[in-house]
């Protein structure tokens, strides 16, 4: 499409159009499996921009990808045949911390950790922590409303954005909210907007919300020989108002995982083995910590650990950070699943994973935020291997069915992407989904903002 | 072995997480995803595996805008050996396509040293012709170092050990120097310094250009020499040549070579020399001495930490243990020690525009720490550090200022 190209590269600075196939290649995939080639990348670095793309791209009818960092797990950023993508990345200014108000506001492509560094530098505290932060970016973040860990006590990304910036498919900017953190006006189009996957506008700059850096961290750890009694040990604990800032599962699986990798020394015969951490004041954090284990004890806990030092929680942790490294060596492909139950449910949400990987001849790991019932079953696979790579999508509808089943929803923060899409339905049934369309042919009439995500055309698949 | 085909399965080994968008030095400066680990890995594929695009000038410049720093396998949680990969991928292009017939000779020439300086001096104007170096590349002195070093140095007193080392190309013709400070420490330690006659480049340099023969020449040369001596460590004291001793020099050559053998048993012994001093410990007299050096200047040095530096578990420890027993002389840390610099061996030269701003990000963080000197073990860096400090700031290899602690008692 050489009109395209040439169009693209009198709307921005021409060294910003790539369409080479050697760099599109770069382009064509998340961090899921599917690869398509788009015809054209973009690097916008201002919203004005964006506009003169979208706007080009609406007049021309020509689908349009946005792209942060492409880590996401749901396959939001995977392009289709023709499109362009928009990488967001060159816009990474902070725009504003604001120490008094507590917020900030960011520009899309801002990298999640290196917002952390900065705010905790001033003494402030930015919850949402996706293990992928390193390098995702926080526009990817709201857009998908990323959790993290720390989602049993704070929340996702999704309870922190005050308000948007937006470039709408025609190329009109909208925004929507700010500082204030009470608001009641209009429909809240900042929500609508966060985990839209790219499927209404372009995100451009975000305000969020900031906490202060809570003063004191306690780690301890649990291991316990059923997972039952762990998970009634957790319900307890949170029931009892002591909730941590992270509640974290390794079932058996992923312990034997971690131990092939890094032995570390961690409990052979557990069957849950549960990393807590707590924060705020330091003499409320220490009672809640004793508070933790003795309901842990009462419920048959075989062994708990306080961390006596900072280095030794770091080690409590190290398990925790080396499973994905861990994972990531047993398989060249893995789908990560973030199903998810309330709370009660994840031992029922466990087993029957266990279930549907014996039934599909599959390695399933199982982890996850237990504290907020959002499990991570890894399905090992091998995007070379057609026929285990069929096992494996068998298996995702089986357990997204199962969580659905169990009062539970498709997706805790990854969101949906083109992998979940077929089970859209099976959650919000056709006169929820048809709403979401209408309110995307509001947004976007002329379908071009990443089509082909969140739900297909043609409804239910197999499973 | 560095063939396409053992790396097939490596390179499907990536989860594609796009971790590496954080480590790359290419990726920062232009944020290109084609330029990051990842990226490139998915072209080596369709080039060179899938077949699925055809070799083109484009794929050519992507394969060799990577400095080789191994920094995205550091941070790669599948470990997939970038370098490796994007090294195969040189060979294979070099072996279809060549490299150009004057940089091929040159490579060769490089690796032999057996020669005398006068080549050494010949095939620098010869490099300089094909632009491989840059214009105010030092002169290599005469005569080289090795030229004027005995074969054996023996310490004063009681021997504590007996120990190999190998000359890199660096130390040889441009910074002897870091020799010179190398065998006095040791004989002052108390080790008895064994360096073999003609030793070969590394072969490094001529591996990143995918020089696969040349490279092959030198690791079967030096392992030959190296593996005949009687020592309980090969010291080096480039972060370079010991990756390729340590680690690349095995992969050169087929599985069944027989030459193997050497290479392993080489390999084994091949030590940093920071990480060499501050392991075996600078001894009882030694301390005294030092502790007397009340003469040496006060001085703030930083550290920039090499990038090969990831096939000894200790090397970027050693220089910070060493600085913390020099009385004189106290630590700076630099915002970043770990980034490139952006020399690559002799990435600068073909990508010098890129190479500068990777080092200006560099300098920036050395300027801030207000130090008056930085160290690193790696002369690469150390040449590119200086040409950007403007004779600024003095670099050195940490065992110089361990030498000069010495001098003064
Ligand atoms: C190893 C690993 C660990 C992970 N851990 C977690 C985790 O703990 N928790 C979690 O929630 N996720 C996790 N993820 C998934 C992923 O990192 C998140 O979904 C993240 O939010 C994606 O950000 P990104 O910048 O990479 O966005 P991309 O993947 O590039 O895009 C994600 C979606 O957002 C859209 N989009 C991106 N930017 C914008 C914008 N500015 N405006 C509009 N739409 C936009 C894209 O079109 C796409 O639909 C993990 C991923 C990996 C690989």
């Amino acid at each position: 499409m050489p009109g395209l190209i040439r169009d693209l590269e009198a709307l921005l600075d021409p060294r910003r159009v790539f369409s080479q196939p050697e760099d599109l290649l770069a382009y064509m995939n998340d961090a899921t499996h599917k690869r398509v080639m788009p015809a054209v990348v973009v690097q916008p670095v201002t919203s004005a921009e964006i506009s003169r793309v979208l706007s080009y791209a609406n007049t021309h009818r020509i689908p349009v990808v946005p792209r942060g960092a492409g880590t996401g797990l749901a396959g939001g950023a995977t392009p289709g045949t023709e499109s362009i993508v928009i990488d967001l990345k060159g816009l990474r200014q902070v725009i504003e911390v604001d120490k008094q108000n507590l917020t900030a506001t960011v520009e899309c492509g801002v990298v999640t950790q290196k917002f952390h560094t900065l705010v905790e530098s001033m003494g402030l505290f930015y919850p949402p922590d996706p293990q992928s932060m390193l390098v995702c970016t926080m526009g990817g973040n709201v857009a998908t409303r990323a959790g993290g860990p720390r989602g049993v006590k704070y929340g996702t990304t999704k309870d922190y954005v005050l308000g948007v910036k937006a470039v709408l498919p025609d190329g009109e900017i909208i925004s929507y909210g700010g500082k204030s953190v009470k608001m009641s006006s209009g429909y809240d189009l900042a929500r609508l907007l966060t985990g839209s996957e790219g499927t209404l506008g372009i995100i451009s700059n975000v305000t969020v919300k900031l906490l202060t850096l809570p003063a004191y961290r306690q780690t301890m750890v649990a291991v316990f020989a059923e997972l039952e009694a762990a998970a009634e040990a957790v319900s307890a604990i949170i029931a009892a108002g002591a909730v941590p800032s992270s509640l974290e599962l390794l079932t058996k699986s992923s312990l034997e995982t971690i131990e092939a990798f890094m032995p570390l020394g961690l409990p052979k015969d557990a069957e849950a083995f549960l990393l807590i951490e707590l924060d705020g004041h330091e003499e409320k954090v220490k009672e809640e910590t004793q508070q933790i284990r003795a309901i842990c004890q009462k419920k048959g806990v075989t062994e708990t650990k306080i961390a006596r030092d900072a280095s030794e929680a770091e080690r409590m942790w190290l398990a925790r950070r080396v499973l994905f490294p861990a994972t990531a060596r047993r398989a060249p492909n893995i789908l990560i699943e973030d199903a998810t139950v309330n709370r009660t449910q994840v031992p029922a949400m466990v087993r029957a994973i266990k279930r549907i990987a014996k039934l599909n001849h599959l390695v399933i790991g199982v982890s996850g935020h237990v504290g907020d019932g959002n499990l991570h079953p890894g399905i090992l696979t091998d995007r070379s291997d057609p026929e285990l790579m069929r096992r494996a999508e068998k298996a995702m509808g089986e357990i997204a069915k199962e969580a659905l089943n169990l009062g539970g929803t498709l997706s805790g923060e990854h969101g949906i992407g083109y992998l979940k899409a077929p089970f859209l339905e099976w959650e919000f049934q056709s006169a929820g989904v048809n709403l979401m369309r209408r309110i995307k042919h509001a947004f976007d009439p002329n379908g071009i903002m990443n089509p082909g995500k969140i739900w297909v055309d043609g409804g239910e698949t197999h499973v | 072995m560095y063939r396409l085909k053992d790396y097939a399965k490596e390179i499907n080994r990536c989860i594609q997480c796009n971790f590496c968008l954080e480590h790359c030095p290419v990726y920062i400066e232009d944020g290109l995803e084609s330029s990051v680990a990842r990226g490139r890995l998915n072209l080596i594929q369709a080039l060179l595996l899938e077949k699925t695009l055809i070799l083109s000038d484009r794929a050519g410049v992507l394969l060799n805008r990577c400095l080789l720093c191994t920094n995205c396998t550091q941070g790669c949680p599948s470990g997939i050996p970038v370098d490796d990969i994007v090294i195969t991928a040189r060979v294979e292009l070099q072996k279809n396509y060549g490299l150009g017939r004057g940089k091929s000779f040159l490579l060769r020439q490089v690796v032999n040293r057996s020669n005398t300086t006068n080549i050494a001096t010949k095939a620098l104007s010869l490099a300089r012709r094909l632009n491989m170096v840059p214009e105010e590349f030092p002169e290599v002195v005469s005569p080289s170092f090795e030229q004027r070093v005995p074969s054996i140095v023996k310490p004063e007193g009681e021997i504590r050990g007996k120990v190999g080392y190998f000359i890199g190309c660096a130390t040889n013709y441009l910074y002897p120097e870091i020799g010179d400070a190398v065998i006095k420490v040791l004989t002052a330690l108390g080790y008895e310094v064994v360096i073999p006659a003609n030793q070969h480049c590394c072969g490094i340099p001529a591996l990143a250009h995918g020089e696969l023969g040349a490279a092959q020449e030198a690791v079967r040369w030096n392992a030959d020499l190296f593996s005949k001596l009687d020592v309980d460590a090969v010291i080096t004291d480039c972060t370079s040549c010991g990756y390729m001793l340590k680690v690349k020099a095995a992969k050169t050559l087929e599985n069944n070579d027989p030459c193997q053998s050497k290479v392993a048993s080489v390999a084994e012994k091949v030590v940093e020399i920071t990480e060499f001093v501050t392991r075996e410990g600078l001894g009882h007299n030694f301390k005294l001495i030092l502790g007397k050096s009340k003469d040496l200047e006060r001085m703030d040095v930083t550290y920039h930490v090499p990038c090969h530096r990831a096939w000894s578990p200790n090397l970027i420890q050693a220089p910070r243990k060493l600085i913390s027993m020099l009385p004189a002389v106290s630590l700076a840390e630099m915002n970043e020690p770990q980034r490139c610099c952006g020399a690559g061996g002799s990435f600068f030269v073909d990508h010098k525009d890129l190479a500068e701003s990777i080092l200006d990000r560099k300098l920036k963080n050395i300027q801030s720490t207000g130090a008056e000197a930085v160290m690193t073990q790696c002369p690469a860096c150390r040449y590119y550090l200086r040409g950007g400090l403007e004779k600024k700031m003095p670099v050195f290899h940490p065992l110089e200022l361990l030498a000069k602690a010495i001098h003064l008692v």
